[in-house]
């Protein structure tokens, strides 16, 4: 049992992973956008897991904040308001799906020949590891914000603030393209 | 410590899913929501990267992406409702204004 429970410990980015992936395929794949919708909320949360198994505690903690908190609520309104059940929908798919399906399997092809070598070729002379200095930052729970805000604040002020802008700039132009035209 | 290569081809397939369902879908929230997927793939290798090289840039990064991730929504689904409300669908196909 403890074996057991070590194994599943040491897989978590795996587990979580695949389910994410479960959970973006039936975002693709499922007839009604609500189910959609929270296909996406599950994936989200299993991407929130990916980053806690990746030792990114807060980025975790804010993907779900942000994810399941904010977008997958307005998603949810977007959906009730839009689809009032008027089955318009006689295809979900596009008509030119056989050519992008085949463009994708193109590009997965290409993609895996790159990776052939990196992945069943012969192992890497060293295995990527942190160099104990450059750990420390990274490595324990309660330090994991306090790095993240250090590199945040300390290197990248600047996109931060233009960040705030950009941010301002959506929620006006949110409001100016969603408000109703007096006539 | 978690694969490097693991992280990448997870990340990878999650991107194919999400590009495969921008390309097929006609729903534009559908649409929207695989945006949001492959966002979701590049901060996953953003955070990889940052835990494989010992920097927090990668991290810092992934919040400023998470960050237009939103803003990005909260227009795509302003521009959503507007169409909405002018041509009474949310179909991709139906929305040829453009082609004269």
């Amino acid at each position: 049992m403890e074996h057991f429970i070590e194994t599943i410990g040491r897989n978590m980015f795996a587990i979580f992973g695949v389910m994410a992936l479960g959970g973006a395929a039936v975002v693709v794949a499922s007839r009604s956008a609500v189910h959609s919708v929270l296909a996406f909320l599950f994936a989200m949360l299993c991407i929130a897991g990916c980053f806690l198994a990746l030792e990114a505690e807060f980025l975790g903690m804010a993907q779900i904040l942000v994810y399941a908190g904010g977008i997958v609520v307005l998603f949810l309104f977007v959906v009730m308001l839009v689809e009032v059940t008027k089955a318009k929908e006689k295809e979900v798919f596009q008509l030119q799906s056989r050519y992008a399906i085949g463009a994708v399997l193109l590009g997965v092809a290409a993609f895996s020949a790159v990776f052939r070598k990196v992945i069943f070729g012969a192992a890497s002379p060293q295995a990527l590891k942190l160099p104990e200095n450059l750990a420390q930052g990274l490595n324990v729970a309660q330090q994991n914000a306090q790095a993240v805000s250090r590199g945040l604040f300390a290197g990248y002020l600047l996109p931060f603030e233009i960040l705030s802008v950009v941010l301002l700039v959506a929620l006006v132009g949110a409001v100016v393209l969603a408000k109703t035209e007096r006539v | 410590m978690v694969n490097l290569n693991a992280v990448l081809l997870i990340s990878f397939a999650l991107f194919s899913i999400g590009i495969a369902g921008v390309l097929i879908r006609r729903n534009a929230l559908v649409i929207l929501m695989c945006v949001e997927l492959m966002l979701n793939a590049a901060n996953l290798n953003f955070i990889a990267f940052a835990r494989h090289s010992g920097s927090v840039s990668g991290q810092a990064f992934a919040l400023l992406v998470m960050g237009f991730a939103a803003a990005e929504v909260a227009v795509g689904l302003a521009l959503v409702v507007a169409l909405y409300r002018k041509r009474d669908t949310v179909q991709v196909d139906d929305i040829n204004l453009l082609k004269g």
